[in-house]
């Protein structure tokens, strides 16, 4: 006994070593390779992976796919949710969608929509486009689904009211037509017909669709099992002509570490939220400047960052291209003094990022009379963005090396927001990072730039003239151009500290052949696997 | 017996409804899912109005009441993370899989831990008995976050025998079972070592050796099932320690949707209602575990008298 009880301890201690310390070189096949299609850090487009050689795809292939979470409902108009976008995305459509560059183009409708006055806009519709259970799509399914969600919206149970809250009805022309009704002349109506996904007629009155998906899209809602997955399918019969991979499977995985894990290991093909720190780990990954801007508001009202000159300051002191490159491995732009990406209207391109002065910044201060002086900011301590516990840290160590007395807050993730949505006491720096769904620039601006916003920190009334006025702005060049100078205005007051805008960065199998989008949609119509 | 456990049962359930009550207080007091809900772009008008879409906006001792009313329906509220879900059907879509994590990782814990505290208690101080002793040591006081991840990257990472997240029992819950076990069996080992070598010091294993009784006899029979109430306490907590508590990082770092995965994304989403309705049923589990333990202490021992 007491021999084997030996060698089971022996053999216990050696497992466990073994399993820790696993010699490279048994597992060849298992180790992550660096292979060329890996992104390079520093590319502002995307990087394909076409780590196969551009071979064949195979049609009807099986692909995996871990999202950092699991939907909070499978009903296309209840939540905003990015898991159930993903697999929403695929089964429903919308009127118009969005090239992978980010421009509006047609989709259900057949072409951008003609205003029949300032209020009116109307759509024509595809024709032979059917529903997953056979229900053709017509004019009565656009009406359908905006009723059911001004229904949602007077309920208040929908999370999308901010997106559509503007629109005061919908009605058939004919089969083929359809008119959309705005409150007041709503020049954001083309984005959000990008973003209000169509049902089927029979959708209106039920309260959650969750169970029975049922939409256009080029791939069919097969299964789901909650917590574990869920499983689509290739509609044979998509209107816009089957797409090549046949089946996707769906699994939810928070943990980075355990989604690089799966992708290593091979269960996965595609992954979200892939750490720069990570990309040599990862078979083959794909970078691309999406809409992520972490950025500082600075309280233009009160305290010491009232002073313009001082924000200026804040803003010369810190080295965007180091963030860039510690922060985010190099997976980062500076962002051009706004947090308009520029695949966004409004996107000035007059701006460029303020330089990286520490000499003049510490001249400011002091000349401002603030050196010394306590310059609260505000983070947060949850991981909700990427490194963005060292990317506050950086910042904090920046404006005490141009004079300052840095009160670094770092609360958790709820606590953080109360700080965020607190509108009667603004801290005098808070870091966000802004994000852009519709890819239009108004909700963006409302939020962050305009007085009142949630997220804003200045009681600018031009600038929040301009908000308003691009946001009744018909025409797109108008808007353009209303929007340029806003962010003109922001950029030249400096409301903001401006960083470095991170990439969205995946990783993926080597065999996936896929690209990227600005709106980080995951459009598996768009991917293909060779091999 | 009968009245022992309608007792038992009564004062638990005066136990489950102090921890309802507190966890309504706490979670009313701190929490606000609706921040989490909405887009970080909505108004404060937005807001203001899903907060009073969700009656939130009333006073604390007002919710209250309409809480305890709703309780006694059984309606412990929507989730306001997985939507369109009373939270009670989110509890019992996850439970399950806690429940199978659980009961692999006790059945490896007891299954590993007798045998090995029984050989370690052979020959006190002996080699193989110090060899166990350190191993025990090892495996009770690794955190299991950091133990987790070791058993990842060894076993998912390089070698490829198992998978992280939900799936087959074979590939995905052995790690975590054994995870969640490997604390377990340090801590049951010692306790079946010390109390065997207690029971081995004994008079009547004395008198069974000067018998002529085989080891195994004398072993298996008369020392192991003397041992057996402090095994059967420990183990009981062991029970509920994996199933109100390291259940949720296990579950956490390997990416096991079980109830505890659940109880860390309700917390981070501030889902009071799936946070209550998570807290009451474990609850519940937790009083009838115990009631269950003492009952077992009579079947093990029917000196034992149960009041």
């Amino acid at each position: 006994v007491k021999k084997r009880s030996r060698v089971l301890g022996t053999l216990v201690v050696l497992s466990l070593f073994a399993a820790a310390c696993g010699d490279d070189d048994d597992d060849g096949d298992a180790e992550p390779e660096v292979t060329g299609a890996t992104a390079a850090p520093g590319d502002t487009e995307s990087t394909a992976t076409t780590a196969a050689g551009g071979g064949t795809p195979t049609d009807g292939a099986e692909i995996s796919i871990a999202l950092g979470s699991e939907p909070t409902s499978l009903d296309p108009h209840l939540v905003d949710d990015g898991g159930e976008r993903a697999i929403n995305d695929n089964v429903y459509e919308t009127l118009l969608t969005r090239t992978p560059e980010g421009e509006l183009q047609p989709g259900l409708a057949t072409d951008l929509p003609t205003q029949v006055d300032d209020t009116t806009w109307e759509f024509t519709l595809r024709d032979g486009v059917t529903f997953h259970d056979g229900t053709p799509f017509t004019a009565e399914a656009v009406v359908a689904s905006v009723e059911r969600m001004r229904g949602f919206i007077e309920a208040g149970t929908t999370d999308n009211d901010g997106f559509f809250s503007s629109l005061t009805g919908a009605e058939a022309v004919d089969d083929r037509t359809v008119r959309i009704m705005t409150a007041e002349a709503d020049g954001v109506l083309p984005a959000r017909m990008y973003w209000l996904k169509i049902v089927a007629p029979d959708a209106v009155g039920v309260d959650d669709l969750s169970d029975a998906p049922n939409g256009t899209g080029p791939y069919t809602f097969v299964s789901r099992e909650v917590g574990s997955q869920i499983v689509l399918e290739a509609n044979a019969d998509y209107w816009d002509g089957a797409p090549s991979v046949g089946k996707v499977t769906y699994e939810f995985v928070s943990e980075g570490g355990t989604r690089l894990a799966g992708l290593v290991s091979g269960k996965y093909d595609l992954i979200t939220n892939l750490p720069p720190q990570d990309v040599d780990q990862a078979p083959a990954s794909d970078a691309i400047q999406g809409q992520e801007h972490p950025m500082i508001i600075l309280d233009a009202d009160e305290g010491i960052t009232a002073d313009p000159n001082v924000r200026l300051a804040l803003n010369l002191a810190i080295d965007k291209d180091a963030i860039a490159e510690q922060v985010y491995g190099g997976y980062a732009t500076p962002d051009a003094g706004q947090i308009l990406s520029a695949s966004i209207l409004g996107f000035n391109e007059d701006l460029s990022a303020f330089p990286y002065d520490p000499d003049q910044a510490k001249q400011l201060i002091e000349d401002a009379g603030v050196a010394g002086q306590t310059i609260t900011l505000v983070g947060e301590s949850s991981g909700r963005w990427l490194n963005d516990r060292e990317l506050v840290e950086a910042i904090a160590s920046y404006w005490s090396q141009a004079g300052l007395e840095v009160d670094l807050q770092s609360p958790e993730f709820g606590a953080y927001l109360d700080v965020l949505f607190d509108r009667d006491n603004r801290e005098d720096a808070i870091f966000v990072s802004s994000s852009n769904d519709l890819l239009d620039p108004d909700r963006q601006l409302s939020t962050y730039y305009q007085a009142g916003g949630i997220g804003a920190s200045n009681s600018d009334e031009e600038l929040s003239g301009l908000i308003d006025q691009g946001r009744a702005e018909l025409d797109p060049d108008a808007r353009e151009t209303i929007y340029n100078d806003a962010v003109q205005i922001a950029y030249d007051q400096a409301y903001f500290a401006f960083l470095a805008a991170n990439q969205d960065l995946y990783g993926t199998s080597e065999r996936l052949d896929w690209t990227p989008r600005v709106d980080s949609k995951l459009l598996v119509k768009e991917m293909s696997v060779t091999g | 017996m009968g009245r022992y456990i309608a007792r038992r049962l009564l004062q638990g359930l005066v136990v489950i409804m102090g921890v309802t009550v507190f966890v309504f207080v706490i979670t009313r007091l701190v929490g606000d899912p609706v921040k989490f809900m909405l887009p970080l772009s909505a108004t404060q008008e937005e807001r203001a109005a899903r907060r009073a879409e969700l009656g939130l906006d009333e006073s604390i001792p007002r919710q209250f009441v309409e809480f305890v009313g709703d309780l006694l329906r059984f309606d412990l509220g929507e989730s306001t993370y997985v939507r369109g879900e009373s939270s009670l059907s989110v509890v019992f879509d996850y439970l399950p899989r806690t429940l199978q994590l659980v009961a692999l990782g006790m059945s490896i814990a007891v299954v590993l831990s007798i045998p090995l505290g029984v050989i370690a208690s052979r020959r006190p101080g002996g080699r193989t008995d110090r060899v166990l002793t350190t191993l025990s040591l090892i495996g009770l006081s690794m955190p299991q976050f950091f133990l987790g991840y070791i058993l990842l990257i060894g076993f998912t990472v390089k070698l490829h025998w198992f998978e992280s997240g939900p799936g087959p029992w074979y590939k995905n819950l052995i790690l975590p079972a054994v995870c969640l076990a490997l604390p377990a069996i340090g801590r049951l080992a010692m306790v079946v070592r010390s109390s065997m070598i207690d029971e081995l010091n004994t008079q009547y294993v004395r008198v069974a050796r000067a018998k002529g009784l085989s080891q195994r006899r004398i072993l298996g029979v008369h020392a192991l099932r003397n041992a057996g109430i402090p095994y059967v306490t420990l183990l009981g907590w062991e029970l509920i320690r994996a199933l109100a508590g390291y259940t949720v990082v296990v579950e956490s770092v390997f990416n096991w949707p079980g109830l505890g995965f659940m109880a860390k994304t309700a917390i981070q989403n501030q889902d009071l209602y799936l946070i209550q309705a998570i807290v009451f049923v474990v609850a519940v589990i937790v009083v009838v575990l115990n009631i269950a333990i003492d009952v077992s202490y009579k079947l093990l021992d029917p000196r034992v008298k149960l009041s």
